[in-house]
């Protein structure tokens, strides 16, 4: 596996607060990978400087070995890095489809919306790559939705768009068991496509199904970078827990 | 492969059995378009049963309703769509009044009307950006900062003019083109519904409109998505702002004339007309088709309470009404997070 993301010795202070210190980890190609760490271990952090929200204070990233300074959201997303937050990102009083196509709308030269194109390719994508039960149309509001058919579609909005790092923020904290199921298969689906993914979350157990690779954090640094093969979930728990 | 989520079907089987009322109320502006089909019914009902004491369907009163729908409907046009990028404008009313000043005392001093309403307009949008970059900048409530506005371009028209009427006394053609008439139709009311057409396109066919609502609806998720929200709020207000002003042109040319103190109020109708066409207080829902619809809903219940004889007083109190029931009604159908 190549490196597709890297992050060289970052570090990222508020003010007085260090919030990270000298992180190092890279993400590979078609990789999985779960980062771990109790409240306050500085994953939320990591996430917003992958995704471009903050700028390192020290260290840089790289993409396909190249050094790169995201300086907004749309530099991570150009780079093709999507983040699905924990409260995922749509907008409840619009449909399925255009959230999808959320700032990336199919218009004519003019700015009007190629609706039927995008209501197709909406339906193509919730049916086939993504496959939500229980929608049967892309003009369901999302505001209908449960939890887990939201993420659902923030993930069809990142398959569709060739992404190929998915950084989900607690992406099962409010799924029901079948929903996470369902999510996690979904997971190692996208890896078969040699798209990568990034598993931020508390939940070892849900990590330890899908995830090649753990980065453990704690007070901002990191405190483990182990393969799957080479530890158990007790490992990691311990890590988690005592460090 | 595993489908995500097999355990939210509800939606599905529900809409199946929706019969065509519910289909219609569950459309954006579908309970509204309801009431209204309903008061028609009513008054057209009691015009052709009483039509000696029910004018209603008279030429006079329907010339009366086609002059009055076109203003507060530019008001609430402009209104709306800042109301579902988040953000209200109080100072609208004021605007109003004060772009219309500009204008007639332009054109009393020689300039073509032409020219003084496309500066009145330009006016009004400028007055928009300003209110719109003073909430962005300091990050403050857009109601606190055009309440501000409100007070400030009611006082500049004192400044300007002083507390005199001003007359409008533009070319034939410019009174003709605003309020004339074509096919018997008021020129006006021509004018609001080539607004409406032209909004409907704009902000639920176009991209920019899927910005507002996106801008509105989860600001977070709209910029994290890489939507310049800022930008959109600023385009809103400057719409809001000159609408306002259009609004100003079209009361002017029908009147021939400017009152200092002839806006005062219309802000809060405007958005009563929003609110009680389903736009929801907090952004982000809502429908071009719906503010229209209560803009008619208020002028129609206006002008039944006036063939009724009414008196005067009453009217703020029905309209206080609606807007009340138009609000709890909303609240609701948030609550349930239909459209």
């Amino acid at each position: 596996m190549s490196n597709l993301l890297e992050l060289h010795n970052i570090s990222k202070s508020f003010g007085a607060l260090t919030a990270l210190r000298n992180l190092s980890f890279h993400i590979g190609e078609g990789e999985v990978v779960g980062l771990l760490g109790d409240n306050g271990a500085g994953k939320s952090t990591t996430v917003n400087l992958i995704s471009g929200i903050h700028k390192p204070t020290e260290g840089y990233l790289s993409v396909d070995g190249k050094k790169t300074a995201f300086t907004c959201r749309s530099d991570s997303a150009d780079a093709g890095i999507e983040t699905i937050y924990q409260h995922t990102a749509l907008v409840d009083s619009l449909s399925i489809t255009r959230n999808i196509f959320m700032g990336r709308e199919l218009t004519d030269r003019f700015g009007f919306l190629r609706q039927a194109e995008m209501r197709a390719i909406a339906m193509d994508v919730l049916q086939n790559a993504v496959h939500i039960s229980g929608i049967d149309s892309p003009d369901t509001l999302v505001g209908n939705l449960s939890g887990g058919q939201k993420q659902a579609v923030a993930i069809a909005r990142a398959v569709y768009f060739k992404k190929r790092v998915l950084l989900l923020d607690e992406p099962t904290s409010a799924l029901s068991v079948r929903e996470t199921e369902a999510l996690l298969n979904q997971v190692l689906k996208l890896k078969a496509e040699n798209v990568s993914s990034v598993l931020v979350t508390h939940n070892i157990y849900h990590a330890y199904q899908v995830c090649d690779r753990f980065v453990i954090m704690s007070h901002g640094t990191k405190v483990f970078d182990v393969d799957k093969a080479d530890t158990t979930i007790n490992q990691l728990t311990e890590y988690v827990v005592l460090t | 492969m595993t489908p995500i989520l097999a355990d939210s079907a509800a939606p599905r089987s529900r809409t199946q059995r929706q019969s065509t009322l519910k289909q219609i109320m569950g459309m954006p502006a579908g309970a509204i378009f309801l009431v209204f089909m309903a008061l028609q019914i009513v008054c057209i009902a009691g015009a052709l049963l009483y039509p000696n004491e029910f004018r209603y369907l008279s030429p006079q009163n329907l010339t009366i309703l086609m002059k009055a729908i076109p203003v507060l409907g530019c008001l609430a046009l402009g209104a709306g769509v800042l109301m579902i990028a988040g953000e209200f404008d109080l100072s609208i009313g004021s605007v109003y009044t004060f772009t219309a000043v500009l204008m007639a005392s332009l054109v009393g001093a020689g300039i073509s009307a032409f020219v003084a309403a496309p500066l009145g307009i330009l006016a009004g949008v400028l007055i928009g950006l300003l209110n719109g970059q003073i909430t962005i900048r300091f990050g403050l409530p857009s109601f606190i900062v055009t309440l501000g506005g409100l007070l400030f371009w009611r006082g500049a028209v004192l400044l300007y003019n002083g507390a005199v009427q001003v007359r409008f006394d533009p070319e034939p053609v410019f009174t003709s083109l605003f309020s004339g008439t074509l096919f018997g139709i008021n020129a006006a009311f021509i004018w609001i519904v080539l607004f409406v057409v032209g909004f409907h396109f704009l902000l639920h066919r176009h991209r920019f409109g899927n910005h507002v609502f996106a801008t509105g609806g989860n600001r977070g998720a709209a910029e994290a998505i890489g939507i310049n929200t800022n930008r959109v709020k600023l385009i809103a207000f400057a719409i809001a702002g000159g609408m306002a002003a259009v609004a100003g042109i079209l009361a002017t040319a029908r009147v021939g004339s400017v009152q200092p103190g002839q806006g005062a109020g219309l802000e809060l109708q405007a958005i009563a007309a929003c609110v009680i066409g389903g736009l929801s207080l907090r952004g982000g829902r809502g429908s071009i088709i719906g503010i229209f619809l209560g803009v008619l809903l208020i002028h129609t219940m206006t002008d039944v309470l006036l063939l009724l004889r009414a008196p005067g007083f009453y009217l703020d109190m029905f309209i206080a009404t609606l807007i009340v029931l138009a609000a709890i009604f909303n609240h609701l159908i948030e609550r349930r997070g239909v459209a």
